[in-house]
């Protein structure tokens, strides 16, 4: 197999609060080759969203990456000097924000913070840039770009600004494109038109993309490869068909587990009460010793408490920790 | 709708306010009574006809209706009317106190925003540092400390011990600095405009620092970060702009009450400015001179108001011009 594009080994994100050190990212790695999807899964606060800002050095104070090596076409991203780093945002890659909302600057029109961005990356003049904003906006599926240009945000709806945030993303044409649950903010029509023009984008243009959801459905229909999160660690890592047939974490089977299904019935009338896992994800400023998902796992012995298990190969492309899959482990 | 339409209704209500004012005013100016009885009544040797002559004199002996629109009808003119205790026209009087006035208040403002903006930045782009602690704290001390303390700090720090800076006045009554008109005059405002730029600076530099924090805590932030853009263009371009939008309110009441914090300066300065002229005027029952001050000044508040509205629809594409 290739060099990936994308490589993340040991990446450790703490906050020093207050209250004491938050171990939100302890230990992630993950690869992402060219031109694929992969998509990263897990419940709220299990390290998605801090781990994607944290490649591209963008996580905020009180939070520092304290280690790990976010290797990108062979440099570290991390040790990199800040004006080599800008030369890789938003050029070699990009991202798509949650909120359009509040990802947009609300007081300038679309095409003056998209051209800004295009005329500070390359030597173009400025009717180069607006001619190049006006076809991605088009590309993304805009009506009448000519005109939108000199909108701003606020006259824009949730779904289009989104569209805009993504042409944003693609305006340097990059090779990666980091997408932070870009349609958990919009409504449930437009989340799949969004999902449709995202995987549709990234065939075309032949990029790789990092899918960052807690939604089981969404990574189905879009990732070829699936990350599995759980406090801050890697649960488990495979393609996407072997994640939904033989899931080998018991963190994946509860996730799968809590997934809606067309032939699942309901219980409890009108209101609809889903599956979930029982317990409560840990506190991660004392996360639990040993595998941090012990006390809410069914298959733990005693040994789970502490030993804390390490990503293994069980299968080509198949990584897993779990000891009782065969995972190496450090006893605590 | 547009802009200018806007503008044009803006400005129709300010000349609505503007005349409201002036209905207040006279109606309490009347209120107080006849003025030449007030002035004259203690004096020995005044007697009814004297009194009744000189109410005459100053047109004072009319309907107050008729006479509200006479004053109007000048003020339109910019007729002002003559100063009873300087004898002099109120118009010419105003004009010459204002422009020193301006002299400190317009220069204690612009240093104030600069500097606040410079202070901001460094304290928000390190928030929860020693930086941003200093000028917090530094902020605050300013802010809560009176004005004329401020103003007789430096008075004893850079006239008394040092004896560097004048501590009173607008010019030297003799034996000019460096025998120059303006280097003398320039000499003479550094302290009064120190005062104002300290206090001032104060104030914006505690609203412009928290609102740059959140700021800059705003998911656009992140993304023009995320989008390559370097961290100036971010904080300056992007961030600065937009957490100037709530400082701007602040910044038109500032221009609108010069006049109204002038009295202070100028009082411990003995500044001959507009303040210093207001409290006279005020103490000697001045009428006409209190009149045309107090016009002035509603006109500034007003005009800044107006000023500042229009600035927020500028800068604030989400503002519906309604
Ligand atoms: N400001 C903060 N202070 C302390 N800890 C924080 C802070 N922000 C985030 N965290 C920690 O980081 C962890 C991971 O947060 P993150 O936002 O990456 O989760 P996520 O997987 O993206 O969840 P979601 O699905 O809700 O977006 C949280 O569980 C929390 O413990
Ligand atoms: S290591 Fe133990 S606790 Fe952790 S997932 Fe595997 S079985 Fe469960
Ligand atoms: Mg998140």
């Amino acid at each position: 197999m290739a060099e990936p594009l994308l490589s993340v080994e040991d990446l450790k994100v703490h906050f020093f609060t207050r209250d004491g050190v938050v171990r939100a990212v302890d230990g992630v790695d993950f690869a992402v080759n060219r031109g694929e999807t992969l998509g990263i899964v897990g419940e709220s606060g299990s390290g998605k969203t801090v781990s994607s800002l944290a490649l591209l050095r963008l996580v905020p104070p009180p939070a520092r990456t304290v280690g790990g090596r976010v290797v990108f076409e062979g440099t570290d991203l991390l040790t990199l000097p800040t004006k080599a780093l800008g030369t890789i945002r938003g050029r070699r890659i990009a991202m798509v924000f949650q909120n359009p909302a509040t990802s947009l600057n609300p007081i300038y029109s679309i095409g003056s913070q998209l051209g800004e961005i295009l005329l500070w990356h390359e030597p173009i003049t400025r009717a180069e840039a607006e001619a190049r904003v006006i076809s991605l906006l088009t590309l993304v599926g805009i009506t009448d770009p000519a005109a939108r240009l000199r909108q701003y945000p606020h006259e824009l709806s949730g779904g289009m600004k989104q569209r805009v945030g993504i042409a944003r993303a693609l305006l340097c044409n990059p090779s990666l494109v980091l997408a932070d649950e870009p349609t958990t903010a919009l409504d449930v029509t437009i989340q799949a038109q969004i999902l449709d023009l995202l995987a549709d984008l990234r065939r075309r243009l032949g990029m790789a993309m990092v899918l960052v959801t807690h939604d089981m459905g969404v990574v189905a229909r879009m990732a070829d490869r699936i990350t599995v999160m759980y406090a801050g660690r890697v649960c488990e890592t495979a393609d996407a068909a072997t994640i939904f047939r033989a899931p080998q974490h018991p963190y994946t089977r509860a996730l799968l587990d809590s997934m809606p299904r067309i032939d699942h019935r309901y219980t409890g009338g009108a209101r609809q009460v889903l599956p979930t896992i029982p317990g409560r994800p840990p506190n991660l400023l004392d996360p639990p010793a040993g595998c941090r998902f012990h006390p809410r796992c069914p298959d733990a012995i005693a040994d789970c408490r502490r030993i804390l298990p390490l990503e293994t190969e069980i299968a080509p492309g198949h990584t897993v920790s779990c000891i009782r899959r065969g995972s190496q482990g450090i006893a605590a | 709708m547009g802009t200018l339409n806007y503008i044009a209704r803006r400005l129709l209500f300010s000349a609505c306010l503007i005349l409201g004012v002036s209905v207040i005013l006279f109606a309490l100016i009347n209120a107080i009574g006849n003025p030449i009885e007030i002035l004259l009544a203690e004096r020995p040797g005044v007697t009814e006809e004297i009194i009744e002559a000189v109410t005459k004199y100053y047109g004072l002996d009319g309907s107050v209706t008729d006479r509200y629109f006479t004053w109007l009808g000048n003020l339109a003119r910019l007729d002002f009317g003559t100063s009873i205790i300087y004898n002099q026209p109120v118009g010419d009087m105003l004009w010459s106190f204002g422009i020193e006035t301006l002299k400190i208040q317009i220069p204690g403002i612009l240093l104030a925003l600069g500097l606040s903006v410079l202070v901001s930045t460094l304290a928000a782009t390190r928030q929860y540092s020693r930086t941003d602690f200093t000028v917090i704290a530094g902020a605050m001390l300013g802010h809560s400390l009176p004005g004329f303390f401020i103003g007789i700090l430096l008075i004893l720090v850079f006239s008394y011990w040092l004896g560097v800076l004048p501590s009173y006045g607008a010019y030297s009554t003799r034996n000019l600095l460096w025998d120059s008109e303006i280097a003398d005059g320039l000499w003479h405002m550094v302290l009064p405009v120190g005062m104002l730029t300290i206090f001032n600076t104060a104030t914006l530099t505690l609203l412009m620092r928290s609102s740059l924090v959140d700021v800059l805590r705003q998911d656009f932030i992140t993304a023009a970060r995320a989008s390559g853009l370097p961290e100036r263009r971010v904080v300056f371009g992007h961030a600065l702009r937009n957490a100037f939008i709530p400082v701007l309110t602040y910044l038109g009441i500032l221009f609108g009450l010069m006049l109204g914090t002038a009295p202070v300066t100028e009082t411990v300065f003995t500044w001959p400015g507009l303040g210093a002229l207001y409290i006279m005027a005020i103490q000697q029952l001045d009428y006409p001179l209190i009149m045309g001050e107090t016009m002035v000044i509603t006109v500034m508040l007003v005009g800044a108001t107006l000023l500042t509205d229009i600035a927020y629809v500028v800068i604030d594409p989400r503002i519906r011009l309604g």
